[in-house]
């Protein structure tokens, strides 16, 4: 049985078997093999069988599909080619002999199983850098130039403002709090914050804090100038210059 | 509070080897998980190279503080945390040397996941795409963001997460331990509380269960042992397409509130 073998670097990442159908090809992920490149348009290009042969066409996608490195529009293939899209390879198997089950068992044909690899840091660099320039969204956001800040506006704490410069802040009367509350019934976490890649989350500790009146649910991201309560605390989240 | 746990890890349906491999330390309270890859049998030299050497790095420097910290030590995050981190830049550079000297190991890695505890501070490092989860109050976050391409472009913008489920690059990791001469492992920290369920797992786990079955999966088990295998038989039902690992932690109640006080009482005396 025939088939087609997506390819990257030096990885099949996909088996697909060719049948009486048209195999396609694009970017959209209802295609037969979906490649999410932004080189690769949407509805790319199709593989199918006709009088016989096995024929590759371009459905005028922007870069083109190539084919053995030549630029095609519509061509017929032969065991061995190799159709270029973007970064990938599709390359077509003819006399793959389709696995025969020694046994008298009827398994169930199972989809190959894709290898982990790892792409080296120019590699990763180039396609993140290509995906970004492509993207509309920028990574950088002016708030991380600025210094993240805990303005007391209200209750009983051993300063007044507090920078949040670690990665975890506890708020509560706990020894390693940042944020020290006093008080007879204040646990010592009351809720805390964490700092991950795209911000500061604030999630709970035995206190379910909340945000501009809301009790939060699950780790909630903070905006500038948020109000956050714990208890009879009342906290002003700032981005300070 | 007390820590209790569980975990198991499995061949699945499809693969020859488990290259999957975890350790877990009690008396240190150390987890660690990782996910091997190289083909043959290669990927299971370089995780269960990786989890011993992260253990034996943090028992070291348990007992003596002269250990060197091993890449660079980040400011905004605990010894211990930067020790976690440590252990995993020591892993890496072992993979790497065994990797490099010998042919047949040649392209081999490993991804990282580990938790050590401390009280009730949780530091977290890791590399790769296996991930640590936090289920508190009923809801459950990642408290790892994936180290693959298709996540990285979701971070930034240029992917939707259903696109990326949907993808065949999927397999593509954008950072491993022992693939490079040097790696940047992520750290973070978390204030436990009693009730919490933390979860280590590879992708064999992610990719075939979704995040709700397996956040439905901890609330409903009677143990963490039933849920680390409940996981992995839900993972064998969907396919178990790739080897997959499970450590489960449940913090509870403090166990005996009266001998513990006496205890800490006799401590002080």
């Amino acid at each position: 049985m025939s088939r087609l073998l997506l390819k990257f670097e030096n990885s099949i990442l996909r088996e697909v078997p060719l049948g009486t159908r048209p195999v396609t090809i694009g970017r959209a992920p209802d295609n037969d093999i979906p490649i999410d490149n932004l080189a690769v348009s949407n509805y790319h290009a199709r593989v199918y069988m006709e009088a016989g042969s096995l024929v590759v066409e371009d459905l005028n996608s922007l870069n083109g599909s190539f084919l053995n490195e030549i630029r095609v529009e519509r061509a017929m293939l032969k065991d061995g080619d190799s159709i270029s899209i973007g970064k990938h390879d599709i390359l077509v198997d003819e006399k793959h002999d389709a696995a025969v089950p020694v046994d008298g068992w009827h398994k169930k044909p199972v989809p190959r199983v894709n290898e982990t690899m790892v792409l080296d840091t120019q590699e990763r660099r180039k396609m993140l850098e290509m995906a970004a320039a492509a993207g509309e969204r920028s990574q950088l956001s002016p708030e991380r130039l600025r210094v993240p800040t805990l303005m007391v506006l209200q209750g009983r704490t051993d300063q007044k403002e507090y920078r949040v410069s670690g990665k975890l802040t506890v708020i509560g009367n706990s020894k390693m709090a940042t944020v020290r509350l006093s008080g007879w019934f204040t646990p010592e976490i009351a809720a805390q914050i964490n700092k991950h890649e795209d911000g500061y989350y604030l999630g709970r500790g035995d206190r379910v804090p909340k945000i501009n009146g809301v009790p939060i649910n699950g780790l909630t991201k903070l905006s500038d100038g948020d109000l956050i309560e714990v208890g009879r605390v009342r906290l002003n989240f700032l981005f300070r210059e | 509070m007390r820590i209790q746990t569980g975990a198991r890890t499995d061949l699945g349906r499809v693969r020859k080897n488990n290259e999957d491999c975890f350790l877990m330390e009690p008396s240190l309270q150390l987890f660690v998980l990782s996910d091997g890859m190289g083909g043959e049998a290669h990927g299971e030299v370089a995780s269960k190279l990786a989890v011993q050497t992260v253990v034996m790095h943090c028992q070291q420097s348990e007992n003596s503080r002269a250990i060197p910290i091993f890449g660079d030590a980040q400011p905004d995050v605990s010894e211990r945390t930067n020790r976690l981190a440590s252990a995993i830049h020591l892993a890496n550079k072992k993979v790497f040397e065994m990797a490099t000297a010998a042919p047949q190991h040649k392209g081999m890695g490993a991804t990282v996941v580990a938790l050590w505890l401390e009280g009730q501070k949780l530091s977290v490092a890791h590399v790769g795409d296996s991930r640590a989860y936090l289920l508190r109050s009923g809801t459950m976050e990642q408290l790892t963001a994936d180290h693959s391409l298709v996540a990285e472009k979701v971070r930034i913008g240029v992917l939707t997460p259903q696109e990326a489920d949907a993808s065949e690059m999927q397999s593509v990791l954008t950072r491993a331990v022992g693939t490079g001469a040097s790696v940047q492992v992520d750290s973070n920290e978390q204030m436990l509380l009693v009730g919490d369920t933390l979860l280590l797992c590879s992708d064999g786990l992610t990719r075939m269960v979704t995040d709700p079955e397996i956040a439905s999966t901890l609330l409903t088990s009677a143990s963490a042992q039933e849920a680390a295998d409940r996981l992995i038989e839900l993972a064998n039902e969907y396919g178990g397409q790739d080897n997959v690992s499970a450590i489960v932690l449940r913090v509870t109640q403090k166990s005996d509130g009266v001998l513990e006080r006496l205890k800490v009482w006799k401590r002080k005396s």
